[in-house]
């Protein structure tokens, strides 16, 4: 779901922009306020490495679409909201400055929707359900990570002429897509945290202390 | 920490496996087929220096290997780098 050049209006472009680096700075000076904890530093690194590399893998979805993992929820809850941020952001930016994946003109846009709008809204449904279930939170933080981010790129870019408006079209197309892609998501994103519990239930356990 | 490591290792052997199988069955983003169905087209303007993770004059499935090593190292370099600033 990254965004190329020539997708977006430039008012849509310059709108993401504005609330990527609003978001973005506030998640920064929040971090610098609080400190980033020295032990935690080691896996920031760590997974925002595990995210690039998973991003690379295109999965084929029957039907004859394809689409590769996010990464938005495990980071949302083995970090917090702030850190995932800073993570998430650092990926797609490499990806756009880098390797051309995602355009410079929606890099606003792509930041905003994977590392700001799936960010949070996986952590907000990961605080409201890991009482009940860990695992059942994590799957479904990581399905609405992926969902909502889709659900923001189509929203954007159906706002936009050179799709014509067709906002009808592009947020349903997204969603429908991504609501399966999301059960791959939400599987991986479960399993993860399944296998921290057991095997490392610190790197949980401060995840909102961490934040 | 070893065995993420070692995660990330396979996930950088898997990169060339899924570019060969994505190629094979053809498959496009969401995204992409959108575009595709209402004739939207990209205007690329900035191709990135190793663009769609291949490096010119290279077979493209090493391309895709390299960068992966490239972008996950660099990924890293980033997050630990941003980090120690703003360490406690």
């Amino acid at each position: 779901m990254h965004i190329p050049d020539g997708f977006l209006d430039l008012p849509i472009s310059a709108l993401t922009y504005g609330l990527a680096a609003v978001s973005i700075g506030s998640a920064l000076y929040l971090l610098e306020k609080r400190g980033i904890n020295e032990s935690r530093i080691p896996l920031l690194g760590v997974l925002a490495a595990a995210i690039f590399a998973a991003q690379m893998l295109n999965w084929p979805i029957p039907g004859g679409t394809s689409a590769h993992f996010v990464g938005s929820g495990i980071a949302a809850i083995l970090l917090g909201p702030l850190q995932a941020m800073l993570v998430l952001a650092s990926v797609i930016a490499v990806q756009a400055l880098v390797f051309g994946d995602g355009g410079l003109t929606a890099l606003g846009a792509n930041i905003f929707n994977m590392a700001i709008v799936g960010v949070l809204i996986a952590y907000l449904v990961y605080t409201l359900l890991k009482g009940r279930s860990r695992v059942a939170g994590a799957f479904l933080a990581g399905w609405f990570g992926a969902v909502s981010a889709a659900v923001a790129c189509g929203l954007e870019i159906g706002s936009s002429s050179i799709f014509a408006y067709n906002i009808l079209i592009t947020v349903p197309v997204m969603f429908t897509w991504h609501a399966l892609l999301g059960v791959i998501e939400g599987f991986v994103t479960a399993s993860a945290v399944a296998f921290l519990t057991k095997n490392r239930p610190e790197l949980l356990s401060k995840e909102v202390k961490a934040s | 920490m070893k065995r993420a490591l070692i995660v990330i290792a396979v996930l950088i052997i898997l990169t060339p496996l899924f570019a060969y199988a994505a190629e094979l069955v053809g498959y496009s983003e969401p995204l992409e087929n959108i575009a595709t169905n209402l004739g939207v087209e990209e205007t690329p303007f900035y191709k990135g220096l190793l663009h769609d993770y291949t490096i010119n004059g290279l077979d493209p499935y090493i391309g895709t290997l390299i960068s992966a090593i490239i972008g996950t190292a660099l990924v890293f370099i980033v997050v630990i780098g941003t980090s120690h600033l703003l360490r406690r």
